[in-house]
């Protein structure tokens, strides 16, 4: 297992820090990609942050109503060691399919 | 040690030196061992050290042996290969990663310029002792630029000697056999084969210097290099339901490529197919098959036969399945070469 720390991107064009308005998963969850993690808000708007991967929440930085910068931690995921990284997918192990039979008469010369 | 893997190793000790581990580990275990014995290597690239690579290569080796031996690159694979030049001209080892292969192109200036070049220039008196981990070829459907196959590129280099291990064994034994070379090893990791598991003998890694036998095989022999072994493994076995005996050899050095290996294997067999995921101009499968042709032509049954990519641009991953050689494709290589008849 490997942890990924997910820090707090900028929200807008040059913002530096965002407000913990509410968190939507806790430690332990197991989170989607895309899915909600936490509301935020910002100088320009409020907004919930989406999960850039899948993986277990293992920590979460800030309580409601705290300030992060950007930057800094905001989720700590526990990912498998056998994801493909932050580009491509692990293949899966497939039985060999076919469509083609070889039919060959060998001439054993 | 535990107890008891100390009793099973007294008992038995080829079964306690095999180890099961993926690709990915193996390479991990294979760099960490050669920077415990070699202090004069480093290694490092885009996200090498504190992430320990996208794709774990280098995990937990910047912590065990120091952020002045594992490092971080910027964004520059210039500059990687550049650096990798004057630390080797300054005595240094060093194991560079690209992160993914479609980012050597910007370092290719380097790579043939300098790095291929420098003991020949210097008349042997600046060797090039660098190792370079390039994670290659496709099958994992990533974006543009995030899987290639470069093989011919890097082999019609003078001065560059390319590798292309098929397997965990290999890859543990000839990433160690690589970094112990005085001549720069374009080291190409399949990477959709990283998360395959196998066994590792890590006291005897066999011969590692030229092609090898996968499968034995009577009547044909299908030659493939990295992620392509697997799959001629699957179609030999389809064919064997079929009554054909395919031979498999994993070419695994691409420059030099081992002709008498391959002179022996189709003597034997008298025909051959060529699997590569590269597009089929100017490919590695034509070395290959004039190599065949120029020590087989009396006994060869049948012109030498490819199965490649097509002459198109590696395409991003919803098309990877139309353009890597699947098996019905490598079924009808072999099925054409199997007909075949001296008119």
């Amino acid at each position: 297992m490997a942890e990924i720390s997910f820090p707090l991107p900028d929200l807008g064009e040059g913002l530096i820090e965002a407000t913990v308005l509410d968190w939507l998963v806790s430690p332990g969850d197991q989170v989607e990609r895309n899915q909600p993690l936490v509301e935020l808000e910002t100088t320009k708007s409020a907004l919930e942050l989406p999960s850039p991967q899948a993986g277990k929440v293992i920590r979460i930085h800030g309580a409601p109503g705290e300030t992060i910068n950007v930057g800094e931690p905001l989720v700590v995921f526990e990912v498998p060691d056998n994801t493909a990284g932050i580009v491509g997918t692990v293949p899966k192990d497939e039985a060999p399919k076919r469509r083609v039979r070889l039919s060959a008469v060998l001439d054993e010369d | 040690m535990s107890e008891s893997t100390a009793t099973l190793e007294a008992r038995a000790p080829m079964e306690a030196r095999l180890t099961q581990l993926s690709m990915q580990q193996a390479l991990n275990r294979a760099l960490d061992e050669v920077l415990s014995t070699d202090p004069k290597t480093l290694v490092f690239g885009e996200d090498c050290g504190q992430l320990g690579g996208v794709f774990r290569i280098t995990d937990g080796l910047q912590t065990k042996h120091g952020d002045t031996r594992v490092f971080d690159t910027p964004l520059a694979e210039s500059g990687i290969l550049g650096m990798s030049v004057g630390l080797a001209m300054a005595g240094f080892h060093p194991i560079p990663e690209v992160q993914f292969d479609g980012f050597a192109y910007p370092a290719i200036n380097q790579i043939v310029c300098q790095i291929a070049r420098m003991n020949y220039r210097s008349r042997g008196t600046l060797p090039m002792p660098i190792t370079l981990r390039v994670p290659s070829f496709g099958g994992i459907r990533a974006p543009e630029h995030h899987g290639e196959s470069l093989e011919a590129l890097f082999a019609h280099v003078p001065g560059l000697k390319v590798v292309s291990p098929s397997d965990p064994h290999d890859a543990y034994h000839l990433l160690k056999y690589a970094a112990s070379r005085p001549d720069p090893v374009i080291f190409m990791e399949p990477k959709s084969r990283y998360w395959q598991k196998g066994d590792v003998d890590t006291a005897d890694g066999g011969s590692l210097t030229g092609a090898r036998v996968v499968r034995p095989g009577r009547h044909l022999t299908l030659v493939a290099w990295g992620a392509m072994v697997a799959r001629c493994l699957q179609v030999a076995e389809l064919a064997a339901e079929d009554g054909i005996d395919v031979e498999v050899l994993d070419l695994r050095w691409l420059k030099p490529i081992d002709a008498a290996t391959l002179a022996t294997s189709v003597g034997k067999t008298r025909r051959a197919v060529v699997v590569h995921e590269a597009p089929l101009t100017s490919g590695l499968g034509a070395e290959v098959a004039q190599l065949i042709t120029q020590s087989c032509f009396d006994t060869l049954k049948a012109p030498v036969e490819r199965v490649t990519g097509f002459d198109v641009p590696y395409p991003s991953g919803d098309l990877e399945d139309e353009y890597i050689p699947n098996i019905d494709r490598i079924l009808l290589g072999i099925q054409r070469v199997l007909e075949y008849r001296r008119g």
